[in-house]
């Protein structure tokens, strides 16, 4: 319990220090929010007005409280190029990107791990190579280009799954799925090289320990003691990386969603850059860092579960 | 009686780059039913190849049997060639018919099952029991072997548990099954000596109700006497001589045998004389070790230590503060003279080793006074600190591990030199060349790196880099306890020389009785951070005092088979842990004089 609590004020923490790199990130960047309403041509006392009235004329401390403030109140301001409230904005576009992300981590766990184990068991032969290699032929190529090849093959060619686009899950979860396939395997090839190197790395580890030989000395099967004894102890630095990858993947789906027109928080994401939405980009952000955080937080109690060493820090 | 095993002319050989090794050649013995059958070797001997093959478990380790019969008796009666069995065949055996024992009771239990899971998990294989049945079974079997609350401990995980008691849970795992045999490889190496005592009277119980053959795999001479009934000596792969252990104790055959039984020290075999003496050796540095005893000094202080204390935090919380604290070293002060040994003996965590490196402030004293020969080592500044290190050097036990790998061993050597700016150039090259010859290494040694060393050849360049500055003082933090036993003759040889030669000063920090009985002239006995008795070597040994003193000499297994000890259960006070809360302020050890220097620490 008091692990726990450990981490979660530790995550309060960090959040504070996320709103406060966000806020002063967004705050260098030139330009200012009345600019981008009114565009460079504008009348510079209609301009002087528009700040006033934003209040973009207080002390910046002032503002970054009123910033806070409204984040922890549910007012996140407007988004300069949907014209809409950013919250009501963010909480549909993150579902979609829900999706992809638990839907790529999962392909990429779901290859990675028996591809680890493999080459752990065969470590130094044949299969450890064609697993190493593999996985890194996943890693060496961007993203970008599997998501190419997957819209060529599976889209056009197959025709099994559609190219692009995006179907809100509450009018049609299938379709949901059959939509978020292709970039989430993608993604997750990507993903998959770090996992199985960790599996591997892991599981050798382990299968050197003592007590794989004592399990071995009991006359349980091989079955037994790789898949039960050897993993149950390799999973937990698995899923760590896992965890970890969270945020490289928020970095990917930019690229990946905006490919497959899919309109999750990547696509919103670009299109807040592209047009120098600064209130978006800076409630995208926070909320791009308060994900990766908390599901860090998940993995970690996640651990308290699978480690019952844990338990007692 | 029909013998259980008879293994044939055994041969195992293991796949490396260079082409196939050969693990173990032309093995031969058989065990009867309720015999204990150790085999004794030091490293690289293949006696753990050898139990591994009786398993079938070799092969995982990358050994192939490729010569030989292992026939064992299965519980029908039939006879079953290990060597050649299926797999199916060998999955029923395992952890049935024989069971295994390893060195590791840390590692050997999977830290994320509970113990009820592993202990249940073979004989629901194996037994066909239900789960209940199973968990019932389990609960007998912690009972069997004496563990407190047994009935909690199947809840436990493994790390809730102490070493002694991860090696009983281990050996409960082993006998789930009732095997007629049950092999031990090294089962108490890396116990304190009262857990190895009760964990070898343990097993000896067990072979004595359930009538079971026991091989057991060890490398210590000591516990050979204590246990065998018959021995195997192996050396390099291959079976030197095969006995009875009275015969193999009292009238070995084989020169090899014979070394190896003059090199281990006999607890006991000092009493009545008054100065540490060299081991025995034969062959080669035979001469050598026949020397007179060392001699003794007109007594001159070297180092004092005056209520050194330390402890360590206990950090907790979210600002990982201190909440409590290790009281690692409590209250100790003691004297050592010029020329002379100091042995700090205790189990592990008694605060031996966190003494001796607060007295060279490798790690702070919390409290304390030492002086080294008139110089009060806690008021030094930084540099002069540095200076100072020149007087006292430390030998640490993995010689693997304190010396660089990428460094040539000259340079390792003369590194000290060069850092205290004593020599340089030529006279360099000639000091370090002394060294060598010093504790006897060959000079084309010196251009070697670490690893094309053997550990006793590694130690020696660790005692080398140590002398390289001069020191007056040594500490050696379990100097010798990673060496098989004639290198470790061969090494407190060479030490005991050097003192003589140098007037160094030890302090001798080891677990081994033997060896301190056979080293020190004085000795220290540590108990949860105290000196709870110290004196003359003499003294402490031929007439402890305090009741640890005298729990700790008398579970330490002596290398003479009439003088058993484990026969009956024993039960050894369990070590209190040293955490206490902060702000907690012991009381000052205060000690009555019983004979004259020989302190004993008031109850």
């Amino acid at each position: 319990m008091t692990y726990v609590l450990n981490r979660l004020l530790s995550v309060i923490l960090t959040l504070f220090m996320i709103t406060l790199v966000t806020f002063a990130v967004t705050n260098i960047l030139p330009g200012d929010v009345a600019m981008m309403i009114m565009g460079t041509q504008s009348n510079p006392e209609a301009l002087a007005g528009l700040r006033q009235s934003l209040g973009l004329n207080d002390p910046i401390l002032v503002q970054y409280a009123r910033w806070v403030g409204g984040l922890v109140s549910g007012d996140w301001g407007n988004s300069l190029i949907f014209k809409k409230p950013i919250l009501e904005l963010l909480s549909q576009k993150i579902v979609a990107s829900a999706v992809l992300v638990v839907m790529s981590m999962c392909i990429a766990l779901a290859l990675a791990i028996p591809l680890g184990v493999w080459a752990a068991v065969h470590r130094d032969k044949w299969q450890d190579t064609v697993s190493s290699s593999s996985a890194l032929l996943g890693v060496s190529l961007p993203d970008f280009f599997w998501g190419i090849v997957m819209i060529l093959v599976f889209a056009r060619w197959l025709g099994w799954f559609p190219s692009s686009g995006f179907v809100e899950p509450s009018v049609d979860f299938w379709g949901t799925l059959q939509h978020a396939f292709l970039p989430a395997l993608a993604l997750g090839l990507g993903l998959m090289a770090h996992l199985t190197r960790m599996t591997r790395s892991t599981m050798t580890g382990i299968l050197s320990q003592e007590f794989i030989r004592v399990a071995r000395a009991k006359g349980l099967t091989e079955r037994t003691v790789i898949w039960r004894y050897a993993l149950a102890n390799a999973i937990g630095p698995v899923i760590t990386i896992a965890g970890l990858q969270i945020g490289y993947l928020f970095g990917s789906i930019i690229v990946m969603e905006s490919l497959f027109g899919y309109t999750g928080m990547g696509w919103l994401t670009y299109q807040a850059l592209l047009n120098r939405d600064l209130p978006l980009i800076q409630d995208t952000v926070f909320v791009i860092a308060a994900v990766v955080m908390l599901t860090n937080l998940a993995v970690d109690l996640l651990y308290v579960v699978i480690d019952p060493r844990i338990r007692l820090g | 009686m029909k013998d259980i095993v008879s293994v044939d002319h055994l041969r195992v050989e293991f796949a490396t780059d260079g082409g196939p090794v050969v693990g173990v050649e032309d093995v031969s013995f058989t065990i009867a039913p309720g015999e204990t059958l150790c085999v004794v070797g030091e490293s690289g001997s293949g006696k753990s190849v050898t139990s591994l093959s009786l398993m079938r478990l070799v092969e995982f380790g990358g050994g192939t049997i490729t010569a030989g019969r292992l026939n064992f008796e299965r519980a029908d009666g039939t006879m079953l060639d290990v060597a050649a069995a299926p797999a199916q065949v060998m999955g029923a055996v395992r952890g049935h018919e024989i069971g295994m024992i390893f060195q590791e009771p840390m590692t050997a239990l999977n830290p994320v099952f509970t113990i009820e899971r592993q202990l249940t998990d073979g004989l629901i294989l194996h037994k066909g029991l239900t789960q209940e049945a199973a968990s019932a079974r389990a609960l007998e079997l912690l009972q069997s072997v004496r563990i407190p609350e047994p009935e909690r401990r199947l809840k436990q995980y493994p790390h809730e548990l102490s070493g002694g008691m991860r090696q009983r849970v281990v050996i409960a795992m082993a006998m789930a099954c009732d095997p007629k045999l049950l092999i031990a490889d090294e089962p108490t190496t890396a116990l304190d000596v009262t857990i190895q005592a009760e964990i070898l009277a343990l097993i000896n119980r067990l072979k004595r109700e359930n009538g079971m053959a026991v091989l057991f795999i060890t490398h210590d001479m000591a516990v050979v006497a204590q246990m065998a009934d018959r021995v195997v000596v192996m050396y390099r792969g291959r079976i030197v001589e095969t006995g009875t252990v009275n015969q193999i104790f009292e009238n070995p055959k084989e020169d090899y045998t014979k070394a190896l039984l003059a090199a281990v020290p006999k607890l006991g075999e000092m009493k009545g004389k008054p100065a540490p003496e060299k081991m025995r050796l034969i062959g080669d540095e035979a001469a050598r070790a026949a020397a007179a005893p060392v001699k003794a000094r007109v007594p001159e202080v070297l180092l004092q230590v005056k209520n050194l204390t330390t402890r360590f935090p206990v950090k907790g919380g979210i600002l990982r503060r201190t909440v409590a604290q290790v009281h690692a070293v409590e209250d100790v002060s003691f004297t050592l003279n010029v020329g002379e040994t100091l042995a700090l003996v205790g189990e592990s965590g008694c605060g031996k080793s966190s003494c001796g490196r607060s007295i060279l402030r490798l790690i702070e004293p919390t409290s304390g006074e030492v002086w080294i020969g008139g110089r009060d080592i806690g008021a030094l500044n930084r540099a002069d600190l540095r200076r100072a290190r020149a007087d006292m050097q430390m030998v640490f036990q993995d010689p693997f591990a304190s010396l660089n790998p990428y460094r040539r061993l000259k340079d390792q050597v003369a590194e000290p030199i060069q850092n205290f700016g004593l020599a340089t150039g030529a006279a360099l090259e000639a000091l370090v060349l002394q060294l060598f010859d010093r504790v006897r290494l060959p000079r084309d040694f010196m251009n070697r790196y670490p690893h094309e060393l053997s550990g006793g050849q590694r130690q020696r360049v660790a005692i080398a880099r140590a002398l390289a500055v001069n020191p007056k003082l040594i500490v050696a933090d379990e100097a010798v306890s990673a060496l098989d036993v004639s290198v470790q003759a061969q090494v407190l040889n060479l030490m005991m020389e050097l003192q003589e030669d140098l007037g160094l000063s030890y302090l001798f920090i080891s677990h081994d009785m033997a060896v301190v009985e056979r080293v020190a002239h004085h000795v220290g006995v540590m108990y949860l951070g105290r000196i709870v008795e110290i004196g003359p070597r003499s003294a402490v040994f031929d007439s402890p005092r305090h009741p640890y003193t005298q729990s700790l000499l008398s579970a330490v297994p002596i290398a003479d088979p009439r003088q058993r000890r484990f026969a009956e259960d024993l039960a050894f006070k369990p070590i209190t842990s040293p955490i206490f809360p902060l702000g907690h302020q012991p009381a000052p050890s205060t000690y009555t004089e019983v004979t004259p220097g020989h302190f004993v620490l008031s109850l």
